[in-house]
């Protein structure tokens, strides 16, 4: 019997040993970051989604004509300058010369109108084929000149090109129905060479990118790790270099570790409490008002976001375009009580709250809410939904009454604001003609002079009449090694960009 | 069924901001603006053709998708019940020899503490200890059998309790039954009773189980590969749920149950080689 047992031991013990020698040692002299993805992207077509992971893995791959500098604001990129006719019809585009795509076809203004093309294509089914809508003729003078030419002036263009749905794409495999779900190729600063679905994301560097001596990594591996546990343990042990989510309640154990800086900023968030305008007693402005006052904002977005800066409408706080009307309706549980007794909303009024389970700080800050709103005298329930669940019946077809949910910011405030004011359109059910005609009107403006008055007035009114309560914009921490600089985010779109990326 | 909880793929894949024409051509590009039972007829169609369709998220042959992760959460399995065997048979069959000595409380006391630990608690547990304090193994990743000791450990662990405490009630079952005391009266050695005799018998329901266990372990796999990064069926199934990705959940199913069946099916097998009583008709 003891022979029996010992031998079981020696072989278990001889499996653990034989583990020992897996641990992967990096090869010297390639720089390779580490960088934890909170999850798989489901594809890795630009045009094939709206799914936040997929541009920030694709924005190292692919390059767009403009793109946001790190102030937001739209600079140049594939297309060295650009040009808009008098009456904002025309759009001239040069295209930089010498860009060679991942597969060595040089980037010419063929490939930006097939790109183009395939968006518009309805087999596509691109999600943002809308934002290409106002392009109904492109034309191709020569290798390095594209014209668009539009139906009505859209100030928002511009911004559709820069985003990571405005991706450029090779002619060449476009028409030969290439499967960029898979492998994307692109002119970006890397190429995608390995993809292990929930696993890992290999990118390795472009040695003929446009921009010459970027990017200055070789290697940038997007280890796929849920847990966002594992991935702060992952940046103590050093087997992680970059993780961008990190919560308030790490930030103590990893400031505690020599090795990780703690990089903190604002993010493009509008975080709010979404109201029903169409349902009574949600449709009575005093009401929508009597729940703004009993919300103290300053303590949600500290308690559920891990803090942030209030705002008082619908707008990013760090945004251009944002103005600040925060005093409109201070905290006031009394003023609350007496506007709900005007109304006559009382606790036999039952008002449905949906939280989207799968955010678990909006479902924290929809907890708080109700809370809150219990102290004025509200009889909130809530109701934890899917995100299917989510945008299926609370977000499209508006069945709810209070719903909490974060909005990212939009590199054009149209993208931010269109179509409110008009009720079938929006969630809220907000309907309000004059607000949704000065929201129209302002993407057909050119100038951020004669842009921004117009958005000025929509977004006071939004303020006033409250749809929301509009609560801020969060803090994004992102947990660095030390030995890591310059690692950067898009603003506005939340991507990743190693290009200046170095390890000392 | 699944297809009657609310949540239209369309609009996962199009997200919050697309437009009612964009969303349209979403649905007609997946095939979803087909009346339900025509889309449940072709399903059916194709599945008699081993075509169970294409993912709507990503695009890809559902088979495909499937046989990508069936590795890593078979080995998964198939680590996690042998290391459960090696753990729960030898302890078991001395749980039940030595009956209330101090190796049977032991015994009895690793059962209650494994059946009692989540098996996501111990992945973490171990995952501190032994990767993170003693760095032994890898914090994330796959794809060499490093990866797999964890959390097929704390898989294991689990299930060992279980058939822990199945050897032990059955071997003392067996031990007590009327041809043991003629082994014993033959003049055979205990060894020789307890082993050559009891414990052949005694295994037959142990296997049974084990075999059982193994399918349960498939679904286990769900938690434990969200815990320890792994890129198996379990996460894939998991956002095929989440993203309505009705073909996915669909394969999905048929696989499962195919991979069930054919477990019991194979213990069946097994039953005869170990007892030649049983024969397959």
């Amino acid at each position: 019997m003891n022979g029996k047992l010992s031998s079981i031991i020696i072989i278990c013990l001889a499996m653990i040993v034989s583990c020992l020698f897996s641990p992967a040692a990096t090869h010297a002299g390639v720089k390779t970051v580490n960088f934890a993805l909170s999850g798989n992207p489901d594809t890795l077509d630009p045009h094939g989604t709206s799914g936040t992971l997929t541009f920030q893995t694709l924005k190292s791959v692919y390059d767009t004509l403009v793109e946001p500098d790190p102030t937001g604001k739209i600079v140049p990129a594939l297309a060295e300058k650009w040009a808009v006719s008098e009456d904002g019809l025309t759009w001239t585009f040069t295209l930089r010369s010498g860009v060679l795509f991942h597969n060595g076809d040089p980037l010419t203004s063929k490939d930006v109108k097939a790109t183009i093309e395939r968006i518009q294509n309805k087999e596509t089914g691109s999600p943002n084929a809308n934002e290409f809508a106002p392009i109904v003729g492109i034309e191709t003078p020569d290798d390095l000149t594209v014209i668009l030419r539009l139906k009505a002036p859209s100030a928002p263009l511009l911004g559709t090109l820069a985003s990571g749905w405005g991706a450029i794409l090779p002619k060449s495999l476009i028409d030969s129905k290439h499967d960029f779900a898979q492998k994307p190729v692109g002119t970006g600063p890397f190429k995608l060479t390995e993809w292990i679905r929930d696993g890992k994301i290999v990118l390795e560097k472009n040695p003929d990118y446009w921009m010459k001596g970027l990017p200055r990594v070789d290697k940038v591996i997007m280890h796929i790790i849920p847990e966002r546990a594992v991935q702060v343990q992952g940046l103590i042990s050093g087997q992680i270099d970059i993780s961008y989510i990190i919560d308030r309640e790490d930030v103590p154990l990893l400031t505690s570790s020599p090795d990780v800086k703690i990089k903190k900023s604002l993010t493009s968030l509008i975080m709010v409490m979404a109201m029903n305008c169409s349902r009574p007693p949600l449709n009575d402005l005093r009401v929508r008002q009597a729940i703004n006052y009993a919300i103290d904002k300053k303590k949600v977005l500290d308690v559920a976001y891990g803090g942030g800066e209030p705002i008082g409408t619908f707008m990013d706080y760090s945004n251009a375009y944002y103005r600040d009307f925060t005093n409109l309706y201070p905290y006031d549980p009394a003023k609350a009580k007496k506007l709900l007794a005007e109304a006559g909303v009382g606790k036999d009024t039952v008002l449905e709250m949906f939280l989207p389970q799968n955010y678990p700080p909006h479902v924290k800050a929809g907890e708080i809410y109700q809370d809150m709103l219990a102290r004025v005298g509200l009889n909130v329930k809530i109701k934890l939904v899917d995100w299917s669940t989510w945008i299926g019946d609370v977000y499209r077809k508006a069945r709810f009454d209070l719903t909490v949910i974060g909005h990212t910011g939009k590199l054009d405030p149209n993208g931010t604001l269109s179509n409110f004011g008009i009720k079938e359109k929006k969630y809220v059910r907000w309907d309000h003609p004059g607000a949704a005609a000065l929201i129209a009107e302002a993407a057909r403006t050119t100038g951020f002079e004669n842009r921004k008055t117009l958005y000025d007035q929509a977004l006071a009114l939004m303020a006033k009449e409250v749809p929301f309560v509009f609560l801020g914009s969060s803090y994004r921490r992102v947990g660095i090694r030390k030995n890591i600089s310059d690692f950067r985010m898009t603003p506005s779109l939340d991507t990743f960009d190693f290009r200046w990326t170095d390890i000392q | 069924m699944i297809r009657v909880i609310p949540g239209d793929p369309a609009l996962t894949v199009a997200g919050v901001d697309a437009s009612e024409s964009d969303i349209a051509a979403i649905r007609a590009k997946l095939g979803t603006d087909k009346p339900l039972a025509a889309q449940y007829g072709q399903w059916l169609l194709d599945v008699f053709r081993f075509d169970f369709g294409h993912s709507l998220t990503s695009g890809r042959p559902v088979t495909q998708l499937i046989l990508e992760r069936f590795p890593l959460t078979l080995s998964l399995a198939v680590l996690g019940i042998i290391l459960s065997v090696l753990i729960a048979i030898p302890l078991g069959v001395i749980s039940a020899v030595q009956r209330w000595s101090f190796w049977d409380y032991l015994g009895m006391l690793f059962s209650q503490a494994g059946m009692a630990i989540p098996s996501f608690w111990l992945g973490i547990l171990l995952l501190l200890l032994l990767s993170i304090k003693y760095r032994v193994f890898p914090l994330f990743g796959s794809g060499s059998f490093s990866h797999l000791v964890l959390p097929s450990v704390s898989l294991g662990i689990a299930r060992a309790a279980v058939l822990l405490r199945l050897t032990r009630a059955s071997m003392i079952e067996e031990l007590s039954r009327e041809y043991i005391i003629t082994a014993r009266a033959k003049g055979l050695t205990e060894r020789m009773v307890n082993y050559k005799h009891a414990l052949k018998n005694a295994l037959l329901p142990v296997i049974t189980i084990a075999g059982i266990q193994l399918g349960y372990m498939l679904g286990g796999a769900i938690i434990i590969e969200q815990v320890f990064s792994l890129p198996g069926l379990g996460r894939l199934f998991l956002f095929a749920v989440y993203q309505r990705d009705f073909p996915l959940i669909q394969g999905g199913v048929v696989f499962v149950a195919f991979v069930f069946s054919f477990i019991n099916f194979s213990v069946d097998l097994l039953y005869s080689l170990l007892n030649p009583r049983i024969r397959i008709t």
